[in-house]
């Protein structure tokens, strides 16, 4: 694989294409969970490791799974991921078992992991696929662990579960309502500096080429 | 043709512009602040600096609000002289309304947040003034509910002695504060003494009523709704719709409660004990808690109301049901809730009540139509 399309996915994967928020997918997690920045890494830990996994075997089956079953092909490969990490967490990680409860077999419906295996998995090369994986995974690790941060600080006063103060709190941001508006500005913010880096940067490209043809005129000249 | 002065409507001008009519909402809320203050200061002897605590809270919410809105504007690059110059005084009045429902034993960041989240986020974020969808003041006291809870609601606010707070607070208007029982608790069943020390014209006066600052006083919350309908900015109908309404339906559900003994067993419809001293049950409902400051100051918000008049009278008489009925069931105060559930549901009232179109022709029934049509061929059959 070339290094140019290795940072095009790596860029795709956790910036340009940020699956919370520039895709907005996988929102249920990210509302329920980030009360707790541990329980949002450990969640992001996990939903990056079926990625991968259903990434590979997906981009290997591709050639073989018949188009107009693909969808449940798929859904049983990530299941199978997903089964998985449960079993794995349930006797490893008891307390963060625990803690994810639920949204831990839910990965299976995670819009993320079906989307890129749709869009992405079912017609790029294994290694291509893998790397996708990786970084889509990493942005909504980054995504939600940075969301829940700000809510934690915020709404309780802790960061990775130490106090940092007592007696302060805004117990909005702890609940669901706190949990809308935190998402709704991260979306804001996030997309307001992604415009103002991109309109940047096609400006300077803008310049550059500007700048090359004058020097090209001027050395005909 | 270059004399013509090109211009989109509204072309007619009139002195009634945002900044008059906010102007005057702040002179109405002025009565109401200053009682607040001078009620809360005389309350308790063993604790004078109450009032001046709630002057705090007002100077706070004040300045804040309006910091906030001349921030969030320079950050959007507008020049300062021109904020300065296009200041309509509506985020000075969310920032006294704030204030005015906070408790003056609140701790002092809860107006400063409050302001910020009403201004920025509630009014500014979704276009500025006019263009919100909820009245900012109920968004931000709401707001400082939530995310608060115990330093909003009074009891543990400023370092001073557990007893002086706890005798002041003893007769108290909301259901948040434990000591002493309201008229407003002992209807709702949510006290533990069966009779309240305090009379109705305490309430109305506020003379040993603790609760919010600004909802003290009733005499001097209906002066200031007194000055707007003279003044023209408010409609008198409104607000007494809404009070009405409330009261009516609290005087129902107490007399559906009545006809229930303490069993739950149906008695009788008829001898419903409750029925015959109704007025004992109207008058503390609508002298109790913010519904006098809900219903004059915050409910009748132009941009937070529907459109047409008949939409206006369901949707104040609907305020008024929710807040009787959701008092009862909460056991506590309502009114803010009821008022940010009726404007999230206005442009649903505008969506289904229409403003008749100038001109317009109701289109005639299909019978009658039908009716005519047979009697004319019936004439041409002849």
């Amino acid at each position: 694989m070339k290094l140019q399309r290795f940072k095009e996915i790596a860029l795709d994967g956790t910036v340009r294409q940020n699956p919370t928020f520039r895709l907005v997918l996988g929102t249920c997690p990210t509302l329920a969970l980030t009360t707790a920045a541990i329980s949002c890494l450990g969640m992001g830990a996990a939903v990056t490791f079926v990625l991968i996994c259903s990434n590979i075997i997906i981009s290997l089956l591709r050639n073989i799974i018949p188009d107009k079953v693909r969808i449940p092909c798929f859904i049983v490969i990530i299941a199978t991921f997903v089964t998985l990490v449960r079993m794995f967490m349930e006797a490893f990680l008891p307390d963060l078992y625990d803690v994810l409860g639920l949204f831990l077999p839910l990965i299976v419906v995670n819009c993320i992991i079906l989307g890129r295996a749709e869009s992405f998995a079912s017609h790029n090369p294994v290694l291509d696929s893998a790397c996708d994986g990786l970084f889509m995974g990493l942005g909504f690790t980054c995504a939600i662990t940075l969301m829940a941060i700000v809510r934690e600080v915020l709404g309780s006063g802790k960061l990775f579960g130490i106090t940092l103060w007592e007696g302060f709190s805004i117990a909005f941001f702890a609940n669901q309502a706190g949990a809308f508006l935190t998402f709704a500005l991260f979306i804001a913010i996030f997309n307001v500096c992604y415009n103002a880096v991109e309109r940047k940067l096609k400006h300077r490209a803008a310049h550059k080429a500007v700048e090359a043809e004058n020097k090209a005129a001027a050395e005909e000249a | 043709m270059a004399n013509y002065v090109y211009s989109s409507s509204p072309h007619i001008k009139s002195p009634r512009t945002t900044r008059r009519i906010m102007i005057d909402v702040c002179i109405a809320l002025l009565p109401a602040c200053i009682a607040g203050c001078i009620l809360m200061g005389t309350a308790n002897a063993a604790y004078p600096t109450l009032g001046l605590l709630a002057f705090t809270h007002l100077a706070i919410c004040c300045i804040t609000s309006v910091a906030a809105e001349w921030i969030y504007l320079l950050c959007c690059k507008k020049p300062f002289k021109q904020i300065i110059a296009e200041f309509d005084f509506t985020s000075l009045v969310t920032g006294m309304l704030i204030g005015m429902n906070l408790y003056p034993t609140s701790k002092w960041y809860v107006g400063i947040f409050a302001s910020i989240f009403a201004v920025i986020v509630v009014k500014m974020l979704f276009g500025g003034t006019g263009k919100n969808i909820v009245n900012p003041a109920i968004a931000g006291r709401i707001f400082a509910f939530i995310a608060f809870g115990a330093a909003f609601g009074g009891a543990m606010g400023y370092a001073t002695p557990a007893g002086e707070i706890k005798q002041f607070s003893s007769p108290i208007s909301h259901g948040s504060v434990t000591a002493g029982a309201t008229p407003l608790q002992v209807l709702l069943g949510g006290a533990t003494e069966a009779t309240s020390t305090l009379t109705n014209l305490d309430l109305f006066l506020g003379t040993g009523v603790a609760g919010c600052i600004g909802e003290t006083c009733k005499l001097a919350l209906i002066a200031g709704g007194i000055y707007l309908v003279v003044r023209g900015v408010l409609n008198f109908r409104w607000p007494l719709v809404y009070i009405l309404s409330t009261g009516l339906v609290s005087v129902l559900i107490a007399w559906i409660d009545g006809c229930y003994n303490a069993n739950g067993k149906f008695v009788s419809a008829l001898l419903g004990t409750k029925f015959v001293d109704a007025w004992e049950v109207f008058l503390p409902s609508i002298l109790s808690g913010g519904l006098m400051l809900g219903a004059i100051f915050m409910a009748t918000d132009y941009v937070t109301t529907p459109n047409t008049k008949l939409g206006n009278y369901i949707y104040f008489a609907f305020l008024g049901i929710l807040t009787a009925v959701l008092r009862k069931a909460i056991k506590g105060e309502a009114v803010s809730f009821a008022i940010l559930l009726g404007n999230i549901l206005v442009p649903l009232f505008d969506m289904y009540i229409r403003r008749k179109p100038f001109g317009y022709v109701k289109p005639e029934r299909k019978r009658v139509k039908k009716a005519a049509q047979e009697a004319t061929a019936a004439k041409e059959g002849e």
